[in-house]
């Protein structure tokens, strides 16, 4: 009982973490989407309008997953975009620093944001996504348990 | 359609939703609008017309590989030696001061050139839009 009350904490703990992680990235970039598109521009994966599309829909989509996480009704389906992005993420910064780019991440935000430290963005990224994959896992295992009961 | 369909649907109807908001209330610009220069910056095309002393802000390795010709190196690493050699060429022959780096976004070249700024803040000094690639 005590430890299914630590585990409950620990996984709001870890919920509220990773929406907070999320609301906090993308509200600079909602403010000034046109910064953004320069950030993303700078890792020259993709180009022209499609940069622009990017830098304006994707701050939104952290938002909205980021709530989405505390909200019964789509918690499931944040939790798996929130995986999705975090392995975009870690694939970009590790493709960035493999080709010795000299930029700034763009993470939680825009402007002359001081040169990426790749090795630590994706660290905290695979934290975050081990996070996310254990809630998800977690909100399974209870939606399963619960399936069970009313049978 | 499943429970899971209907969550990403509404987590997509959301978005989009937000996305409208941005672009309605003029909050951003149209995607399909190219973004204006920021404060500070100018094209390649505008800058050449200038001739202007060239600050290459990146490494000292991706400057031996390449660099503008007549660039000088300057960055955050060799700050001391870079400003005296600037200062020897601005002050023989007072022109504006362009500073790049690799790329749109590097942000190193609007570092040193707020610091330029500050140490020349006669000159006139520019950020180059969209960074040099040799």
């Amino acid at each position: 009982m005590k430890q299914n009350l630590a585990t409950a904490l620990c996984a709001l703990v870890a919920r509220l973490v990773l929406a907070g992680v999320f609301a906090i990235a993308a509200l600079p970039k909602i403010k000034d989407p046109v910064a953004f598109a320069a950030s993303i521009h700078g890792y020259q994966v993709i180009d022209g309008v499609l940069v622009n599309w990017v830098a304006l829909v994707l701050p939104w989509l952290e938002l909205t997953v980021a709530i989405g996480l505390l909200v019964p009704s789509i918690r499931h389906a944040s939790a798996v975009c929130i995986g999705g992005l975090l392995v975009v993420f870690i694939g970009l910064h590790a493709s960035a620093w493999r080709r010795g780019l000299d930029i700034s991440c763009g993470c939680f935000g825009t402007g002359a944001e001081p040169t990426t430290d790749y090795s630590l963005l994706i660290l905290r990224n695979v934290g975050l996504l081990l996070a996310v994959i254990w809630i998800f896992w977690r909100d399974c295992a209870a939606k399963s348990q619960t399936s069970e009961i009313a049978l | 359609m499943n429970s899971f369909a209907k969550e990403l649907f509404l987590i997509f109807a959301i978005t989009a939703s937000g996305v409208a908001y941005s672009v309605i209330s003029g909050q951003a610009p149209a995607p399909w609008v190219e973004a204006e220069l920021e404060a500070g910056e100018i094209h390649m095309v505008d800058a050449e017309v200038l001739d202007p002393i060239w600050i290459d802000a990146r490494t000292e390795n991706d400057f031996e590989i390449a660099h503008i010709k007549g660039a000088l190196l300057l960055n955050e690493s060799n700050w001391d030696d870079g400003i005296f050699e600037l200062m020897g060429v601005w002050l023989q022959s007072p022109r504006p001061v362009v500073i790049y780096c690799s790329s749109e976004s590097c942000g190193t070249s609007k570092r040193i050139a707020e610091q330029l700024r500050a140490e020349l803040p006669s000159a006139e000094i520019y950020s180059l839009h969209g960074g040099w690639q040799p």
